[in-house]
């Protein structure tokens, strides 16, 4: 049963996938495959939560190899809050693609690449092994070219190039981190990888050296501080239901391998990565809210916005305390949620008016006003204001910062709320409030089905403003949740005995 | 590249390379060999029949199944008629051939299925484990020892879907390279 629990989150979306390939010529059936699948997951990750929560980590050998030798799967209560949160947005993902993407794109191959992706997701949040992990990113960056590039047309072949060419290096440089760490330590366990660390015949500057290569890696692919550029570039070039759940995702698995690695591995040199941490953490901040701030383009300004949150991520990690990483694991969880919700409102949006450039929209508060509250929610959570589910994970950030007298860090943290604020004013502004400029109105014709179709696209943003709602509101159980989360990422001893079965 | 020797050449060699192909994919287990490679030999025999007579003709050969057969009547039991219908297209078939017009439909296997068989496969000699309660891909072996086959158990299920997913991949890359 344990061992199905944690296989579970992987085998649905593969067996999803591959039945979705025995209809290819079928999309209805493929759709209908896909809702069973997300609905199955979602059960599923549920059920790996409260097993993960009542009995503490979970682990599996595949193929009863044993610990330091086989593949190991891990599910703590992170990474079971990371799948969970994936399979909430997988699911919204998939009830607006339904009627948010053009007919030519779900043809090719759409659903079946869906679900890999979340296969990959899956796989980076489950596996104990350095090398697997390699192998889902792979997957993921795979998954993720196919989805950038579907469709051909000429910005979007752009993007995925951009994307592509850039990740790939990340590979290279994590695959040459984990030739170095394989060479220095003989092991690709995570268990037995934090055991060999912390002996003292390790060599602690190589092993700082190879967690330089993980830092660059995952930087590229979290888009921290001076590796972000690829993100604005390619995130806004595909339609929405994909950037939406590429924007959402795919940073946050990024810095989830960047948090498990530098809180159970690379932490024999601390001097050196917490100083580094919080300088990238307050730089990515900074330079992500000012580019979202100059942008006019409602999926542009979002784009940036994810960078600068990352950079909130980081910051748990740069502080170090458990309760800074708790901050951190709520925000990624918060951000997700979100960011995915932006990205399908926007969607929503240019639906019905046909542009994402802030100029020619307008008057969608009078048009929609549900949207607008929709909207509103996720937006404000975002920027962080009280009631909202951003205020719990900046609040707990803060918190940790005073805690241990990082003052600068933590005035940094808020002066970029407090822009977040301006730019979110600035959608809304210009986006709800304005009257809508005049245009020719022969050019944006709305009919029935267009009518009826952008009513069924309230339903997932609702779906997503509902949880995000929840874990504002009823902050409770999954900032406790998150605590427990980051005790469990502290002290290793936790992971290393339940994979090494001490 | 339509070249006579080729042609010729190929027409021994397919089945070789098909031959060889399962040989190693059987070996895999113990020795060098398994699915990938014997799948990436096994798929040599179509790429050079595509190279040699073009994608449609290698549809044709060994990727299309034509069934033959009239409609049931309708005071005919319905066992009674697959029967014959079994019996005109296992024993008929060449005879049934010259007459288009009773062609009845045809069953075509795009590469996408075989890749989604090959993955099928895979997964579930995975799954077995799962349902007897081990971890995922825990092995099961029989007793009994087939000559050239091995020991057969749900590892050798994994490498055939793994050989049926290569097969079918480079059938995909032929035919879509081979079309432009």
């Amino acid at each position: 049963m344990n061992h199905l629990l944690i296989m579970l989150p992987m085998l649905i979306p593969l067996y999803g996938a591959i039945l979705s390939l025995f209809f290819w010529r079928y999309v209805r059936a493929q759709q209908l495959i896909g809702i069973l699948a997300q609905v199955c997951l979602l059960i599923a990750t549920f059920l790996l939560l409260f097993d993960v929560n009542d009995n503490g980590i979970r682990t599996s050998q595949i193929g009863s190899w044993p610990a330091p030798f086989g593949i190991t799967l891990v599910a703590d209560l992170f990474s079971s809050m990371m799948v969970i949160t994936s399979a909430i947005t997988g699911m919204a993902i998939y009830l607006f693609s339904i009627k948010g993407l053009d007919k030519a794109r779900q043809t090719f191959g759409y659903y079946p690449v869906l679900l890999i992706l979340q296969l990959g997701v899956s796989g980076v949040c489950l596996t104990g092994d350095l090398f697997n992990m390699f192998v889902w990113f792979e997957v993921l960056l795979i998954c993720c070219f196919v989805l950038i590039a579907l469709g051909g047309t000429k910005p979007q072949l752009e993007g995925a190039i951009k994307y592509l060419t850039i990740n790939f290096l990340a590979s290279g440089f994590l695959l040459t981190g984990i030739g170095v760490v394989y060479g220095i330590l003989g092991s690709l366990n995570l268990a037995e990888l934090a055991v060999l660390v912390r002996t003292p015949v390790s060599h602690p500057a190589l092993i700082t050296m190879a967690g330089m290569f993980f830092l660059i890696a995952f930087g590229i692919k979290s888009a921290i501080f001076p590796l972000f550029f690829w993100l604005p570039a390619s995130y806004h070039t595909p339609p929405i239901a994909i950037s939406a759940f590429i924007a959402g995702i795919l940073t946050k698995v990024g810095m989830y391998a960047l948090i498990r690695l530098f809180t159970l591995i690379f932490v024999t040199d601390q001097g050196l990565t917490i100083p580094l941490f919080t300088v990238l953490a307050g730089f990515t901040m900074v330079v992500g809210v000012l580019g979202a701030a100059s942008q006019n383009d409602f999926r542009k300004i979002l784009s940036f916005h994810i960078v600068s949150q990352i950079g909130y991520m980081l910051m748990g990690l740069a502080l170090f305390t458990p309760l800074a990483i708790a901050g951190s694991i709520y925000f990624i969880i918060h951000n997700i949620l979100v960011k995915t919700n932006l990205f399908l409102i926007s969607g929503v949006v240019a639906h019905r008016h046909g542009t994402f450039a802030l100029k020619k929209l307008g008057g969608v508060y009078l048009q929609q006003p549900f949207l607008s509250v929709l909207f509103f929610i996720s937006a404000f959570s975002l920027a962080g204001i009280p009631p909202f589910s951003g205020f719990w994970g900046k609040f707990m950030l803060a918190k940790a910062g005073f805690e241990i007298d990082s003052f600068i860090i933590v005035l940094v943290s808020l002066a970029v709320s407090l822009i977040t604020i301006f730019s979110m004013t600035k959608i809304w502004n210009e986006v709800f409030w304005k009257k809508k400029p005049e245009t020719d109105p022969l050019l944006n014709v709305i009919t029935k089905q267009t009518h009826r179709d952008n009513r069924l696209l309230h339903l997932p943003v609702a779906l997503l403003a509902m949880f995000i709602l929840f874990i504002g509101l009823y902050a409770e159980p999954v900032v406790s949740m998150a605590q427990l989360a980051a005790e469990q990422l502290m002290n290793s001893e936790l992971y290393i005995n339940a994979v090494l079965k001490k | 590249m339509k070249t006579v020797i080729l042609a010729t050449a190929i027409r021994i060699l397919i089945p070789i390379f098909i031959i060889f192909s399962v040989y190693t994919l059987f070996r895999g287990h113990n020795h060098p060999g398994g699915g990938f490679i014997g799948g990436l030999i096994g798929a040599i025999a179509f790429v050079f029949h595509t190279m040699t007579h073009g994608p449609q003709q290698t549809v044709d050969t060994f990727l299309r199944l034509n069934l033959y057969g009239y409609p049931r009547q309708p005071n005919q039991s319905r066992s009674l008629y697959l029967m014959r219908m079994m019996r005109v297209n296992v024993w008929r078939r060449r005879k049934l051939a010259r007459h288009p017009e009773i062609k009845q439909r045809m069953i075509r296997i795009e590469p996408i299925y075989i890749i989604a068989t090959g993955l099928l496969l895979s997964a579930t000699s995975g799954v077995v484990g799962l349902i007897a309660g081990q971890p995922f891909m825990h092995a099961f072996w029989t007793d009994f020892y087939i000559p050239v086959l091995g020991k057969p158990g749900t590892p050798i299920l994994f490498d055939l879907g793994v050989y049926l997913l290569v097969i079918g991949v480079v059938l995909k890359i032929t035919f879509v390279m081979s079309e432009e």
